[in-house]
Parts: structure tokens; sequence; C-alpha cells
């Protein structure tokens, strides 16, 4: 009796184990100790790829023979890749031609006959004219000198309905579009970024972040008294980190928190642009721990063909992706290797190079493309000004060197749907989670093999169909004759 | 009566067309361990459909990673939800003056599950030749598998249980509730129990490196 129910007991607790044993095994993160590189899979995984730029240089004050940098905070790469380096702690800037030689270096200007300095500049930004743009930020002000380091005309203190009455104008980054107009971002503003007209006078705020609200939150906010609400913190839209104006003049602005798209492409009204067709949205990492929490990109550099790189300040990591949104290649890190940093805190691109410029060190690390880089690039170049065939080659190359590179996969399916491979083109797309190109290759290939075998299919339906009757007919004849003779 | 193979394909098909001549028959005139027999069929065909569906369904409406596709997970889908429809169904109708046994809910509940079945398996391979403007045809063939279920379900409660239309609605919404609740407690017994299980296995790590 008592080893019955001993047994009873056993079998419910073996159940019960087994139960527990369903419970999901945690997703594994590949993490092998040779390369940094890494990329995201369509279905979010961490998976390895081979490495799109390397470290070759660093460059430092020492190297240019002059005192080292003190906490530079802003950089710009001009069109024949001259590097202007905003060097903040020594109230200057550094210019250096593309062999990273010192040119010059401007640390005054003359303001109505008297020498002016610069006091802990933070932006810097360098127009096609070479015009400098220096948001001086604290001495509220951003200075606009031309390409001799003469003073143009300096934009302080705005003066707007708009404002608060105690508004201190503190600019951090700035860019100046075609026309002239400068965008700034500046300490405390949260209306988006200032537009100041081509003479300097403040014009209005364009490209506000959307306010955020947590619903458990506002359930709480609702329910709370008017002193307990008084003392909640208030729904406020996030800040910009950064902006970098593109060749259209589109002004690209990333954002620190994780809100709903760090990244943002905004055009002349304040709208966001970007594309985000990639199969994730651009956000830096998808997967984080707990305790480090998501990317926090700071700066975004836009180069040629919409490809744009945002800046991840947390991990120190760089993360490419194409106009379309998809993520090319994740490059970069924290630490004291050749090619990671201590606080990276501006990125540019110049030629196949990468330059980013780490603060605290006072150093830019210079990255090169590697073949890898360069092929994938070359083909998203391709695909961008039309040129489709060299594109599926290139892409076809990058795919070999990276099998994990699922968008790739996308280029060599378009170029196989215009040659007709149909069936070609719809497996190469599937490979490349792409339903929209495989369905239209699928259902051309559908088409073609229809016409091919129309004729016997019809045929074999159409007897299929008369067998069917005809057994049916013979069926029911006999049952009658049956019935009959039962009768 | 014996089972011949024809009345184990026939019966399910005519109550699913003929829901309430089917249910009444199911609870009164029907041999109930054949009725029991078909029931387990189709729960095991459904499990059959779900885990072929995720496997080998077509790319356009195939959102499931198979890296992590789990037979076993799979069969749990079909199968709890089921149970712990029954077992809800069943309680709160015991309390609700409800005529049905268990035997009677758990057969019932499986008969309405015939559409899903009917429509989910041919899809499986519909789903390869179609292109992406098809997928609509698909998403509605689903819903119209949903919907039909849920109208055997309803069908079926009123005939097990004799209640009237008002109520048979009214208990299929306190099902959905008490499920809900059986789920929390399922998850809270759990959870403890992985917590004892954890608590003793650092006590013995714990006696193992000291000793």
């Amino acid at each position: 009796m008592r080893r019955s129910t001993w047994k009873k007991r056993k079998s419910i607790i073996m159940g019960m184990i087994c139960l527990l044993l369903f419970v999901q095994e945690a997703p594994y993160v590949s993490a092998d100790g040779k390369t940094d590189a890494y990329h995201y899979s369509f279905w979010g995984d961490a998976v390895p790829s081979p490495a799109a730029y390397e470290a070759t240089t660093i460059i430092t004050g020492k190297k240019l023979n002059i005192t080292p940098m003190k906490e530079p905070s802003d950089m710009h790469v001009t069109a024949n890749q001259h590097v202007f380096v905003l060097d903040s702690g020594n109230g200057r800037i550094i210019e250096m031609d593309r062999n990273f030689k010192l040119v010059r270096m401007i640390d005054s200007f003359e303001q109505e006959g008297k020498e002016d300095h610069f006091k802990n500049p933070q932006g810097l930004y360098v127009t096609e004219k070479g015009h400098l743009l220096v948001a001086d930020s604290d001495n509220h002000r951003v200075v606009h000198l031309d390409e001799q380091g003469k003073l143009v005309k300096i934009v302080s203190e705005p003066k707007s309905d708009l404002l608060k009455a105690d508004f201190q104008f503190k600019p951090m980054r700035v860019v100046m579009d075609k026309g002239e107009r400068i965008y700034v971002m500046a300490e405390g503003v949260f209306d988006g970024f200032m537009e100041f007209s081509a003479d300097g006078t403040f014009s209005s705020f364009i490209g506000a972040n959307r306010v955020q609200v947590d619903p458990v939150e506002y359930l709480w906010k609702r329910f709370a008294t008017r002193e307990q609400r008084s003392q909640m913190v208030m729904f406020t839209p996030t800040e910009f980190t950064n902006l970098d104006m593109d060749e259209e003049g589109f002004i690209y602005a990333t954002s620190g928190d994780r809100g709903k798209d760090p990244v943002k492409k905004l055009n002349a009204q304040g709208t966001d642009i970007l594309r985000r067709e990639g199969y994730q949205t651009p956000q830096g990492d998808l997967l984080y721990t707990q305790e480090a929490g998501p990317s926090r990109l700071i700066d975004v550099d836009v180069g040629d063909s919409d490809m744009y790189s945002v800046l991840d300040s947390s991990k120190g990591r760089i993360f490419t992706y194409n106009g379309d949104g998809y993520l090319l290649h994740i490059y970069g890190g924290i630490g004291n290797r050749l090619g990671q940093f201590n606080t990276p805190v501006a990125l540019e691109r110049a030629g196949d190079r990468m330059l980013v410029l780490d603060k605290a060190l006072g150093e830019i690390t210079v990255f090169q493309t590697t073949e890898y880089g360069r092929t994938l690039h070359e083909a998203v170049r391709s695909y961008y000004n039309g040129d489709e065939d060299q594109s599926s080659v290139l892409f076809a190359q990058a795919a070999e060197m990276n099998a994990n590179l699922e968008y790739a996969y996308a280029g060599i399916g378009k170029a196989l749907l215009r040659q007709k491979e149909y069936a070609e083109s719809a497996k190469y797309f599937k490979r490349s989670m792409e339903p929209k190109g495989y369905s239209k290759a699928f259902l051309l290939y559908r088409k073609e093999l229809m016409r091919e075998h129309f004729s016997w299919m019809m045929s074999g339906i159409f007897l299929a169909v008369a067998a069917i009757v005809t057994v049916i007919i013979v069926r029911r004849q006999k049952r009658r004759t049956t019935n009959a003779g039962i009768k | 009566m014996q089972a011949s193979s024809k009345q184990l394909y026939q019966y399910p098909l005519h109550l699913i067309f003929h829901p309430f001549d089917g249910y009444w028959e199911l609870k009164y005139e029907r041999n109930q361990r054949n009725s029991l027999l078909i029931a387990f069929m189709i729960l095991v065909l459904l499990v059959i459909t779900k885990i072929l569906h995720a496997q080998y369904s077509g790319f356009l409406i195939n959102l499931s990673n198979p890296k992590y596709l789990n037979s076993l997970l799979e069969m749990l889908y079909v199968i709890i939800p089921v149970l712990f429809w029954c077992v809800a169904n069943w309680s709160l109708t015991t309390l609700m003056d409800g005529e049905g046994k268990f035997s009677e809910i758990f057969m019932s509940t499986c008969f309405a599950l015939v559409p899903l079945l009917l429509i989910h398996f041919p899809w499986i391979w519909l789903s390869l030749v179609i292109s992406a403007q098809e997928t609509a045809f698909y998403y509605f063939s689903n819903a119209l598998a949903v919907v039909w279920t849920v109208y055997l379900l309803f069908v079926g409660n009123m005939t097990v249980h004799q209640y009237t239309p008002a109520k048979t609605v009214l208990t299929m919404l306190l099902t959905l509730v008490a499920m809900a609740f059986m789920a929390f407690l399922c998850l809270l017994f759990f959870s403890l129990v992985q917590q004892i299980v954890s608590f003793v296995v650092t006590i013995y790590q714990e006696l193992v490196l000291r000793g």
C-alpha cells in the first residue's frame, strides 16, 4: 500500500522535474577572443563577421610636434580630406592635411581690433568654402570665421518670444547648410535644433524629439495629487546628442537615450525622413546587458551614397548603415588596444579612412578599410548609383567573405531577377529574408512554370474529372440495377 | 457499436457542418469511448499540424526562427490551452449548474478544433506556392477557421451543459478569466519550485565546499 503511494508520488515528482526542464535556455552570445567584429542577423542574433575596418595609426599632439591635445571634443573633415580638430581644453583649432601633417593652428581671432579667444568650445563645423563655425560654449556664442581665420560674424544670445526670459545660450554643436543658415544644438534645449538665418538672427526650432511616455508612470501620475505631481519628474523629450549634414542639406541627428528612434534624418521642415527598411531599425547594439543598458549614440557621420555611421559611447562601437537602414558593419570598442578607445566623442570619414576622436586620451585613431569593407562599400555605392550589375558582382564577393551578411544576398537576387533567372533569384531573396523580392521572383517563376506545363496539367485535370464522373455514373447505374434486382 | 474506419472521419465532419445535431448525438447517442478516441486523434493531428506548420510552411507566412524550433514546445502550445480550457470550463460549469461531465467537455472542445485542423493542414503546402499578394487568402482563411471554431465551441458548450445562449457566452468569457488565473497560479507554483530547488542546490554546494 505504502509502496504504491510512493510510486505515484515519484511519478508526479518526475513529471514536475520534466516540466521544469522545459524552461527555455538563455540565447548564447558568440564572442571568440580573436576578433571584435560581429554583425546582427535577421533574427537579431549576434553573428561573427570579418572586420570592415582596421586601425592603422594614432595621431597625437606629439606626432604633430605641438603640445598635447587637451579634451578635444569635435572634429571635421573637409572634401579635400583636411582634418580640423577642435582642441577644447587648449581653446584652439588644429588643421591637418590628408597625410596628417600640421597645416596651421587657430587659437584666436580679431574682433574690432582686439584679439579674442575661445573658451571651452564644444562644436566645430567647416563649410564647403572652408569657413569655420565654432560653438564657443562658455562664451555663449557661435563664432563664424572665413577660410583665412578672419571673423565674419558672431551669433550670440538669441532674442525671441519662443525663448524663456532666463534662457542661457550654450551652444554645443553647430552645422551650416548651403543657404548659410546655421543650426545649433544647445545645452538644455528640448525643443530641437535652433535655426539661425544667414545674418545670425534666431528664426525657429526644428525637429524636436517627441515626448516618450511610460504608461506605468502615466498611470501613477493620474492617481497622484497635485503636490505629489509637482515632485515628480516632468515628461520631457530627449535631447539630441549630435548632428551632421549630408551633401543635400539633410540633417542627421542622434539622441542619447534609446527613445523610439535614436537616429533621425530631418528635412527642412524638421520631419524625420530616415528610411528604416532594414531588418532592425538603426539603434546601435540590439543585445545588451541590463547593467550596461542600450547604446548611447553620441555622434553621426554621413558619408557618400547615403551611408552613415553612428558612434556608441557606452561600448565605443561604430555602426554603419546604408541609406535604407540595413546594418553594414560594426567595429571599435572600449579598451587599451589599437582600434579601441577610452572616451570616444567624435567620428569623421575621410575617404576610405575613418577617424575617431578620443576625448580623455587626446588622440585620433585612424581606421583603414579592409578588403571586405571596401568591397561592401563599393557594392552599396554602385547600387546607389543604379549600376546593378556591378553591385551584384560586388555583393556576391562580399557574401563570399561574410556568409552572415544576409543583406548582400538580396543584391544578388535583384541581379538574377533581371537576368530572368527567377528560381535562383527567389532562392537568394529567401536567403536574404526579403519577402517582397522573393514574392516578385517567385510569381514570375510560377508563371513561367505554368506556361511550360499548362497543356499536360490541364489535360490531366480534365481526364481526372472525366474519370471521376464516369465512376460515379457507373456506380449509380450498378446500384440501380441491384436495387431493381432486389425489388 | 464498433468504430469502423469510415465513421472515424465521417462523424467529426458531420459535426462541424451540423453542430446542433452533432453535439446532441455526442452527448446522448454516441458511444463515448469511440468519441473519446476520435477526440484524442484530433488533438494529435493538431499537434502534428502545428509542428509541420512551424517547420515547413512557406517563407512568406512563416515568421518563426527555425533555429529555435522545438517540437516539444509546439506540442505544449496546443495541449496546454486545450487542457486549461477544459479544466477551467469544468470547474466553472459544476458551480453554474452545467450538465456536462469532464469527458464531454473535453470531447466537445476537441471536436470544435476540427476546422483549425482542416484549414491549417492544406495551407502548409499551399503556402509554398503563393506570392505576397495571395497571403491575404491565408490570413482570411485563418480568421475563418478561428471564427468557425469559436462558433462550434459555443454550440458545444450550450448543448453539453444545456444552457441558454446568453449563459453560454457568459460561461465562455468567465472560462477565459479562469484560464488566466490558472496560468498565473501555474507560473507562481513553478517559479516557487524553482526557487526551492535552487535553494537546496545552494545549500548542497555550500556543504560540499566546506566539508
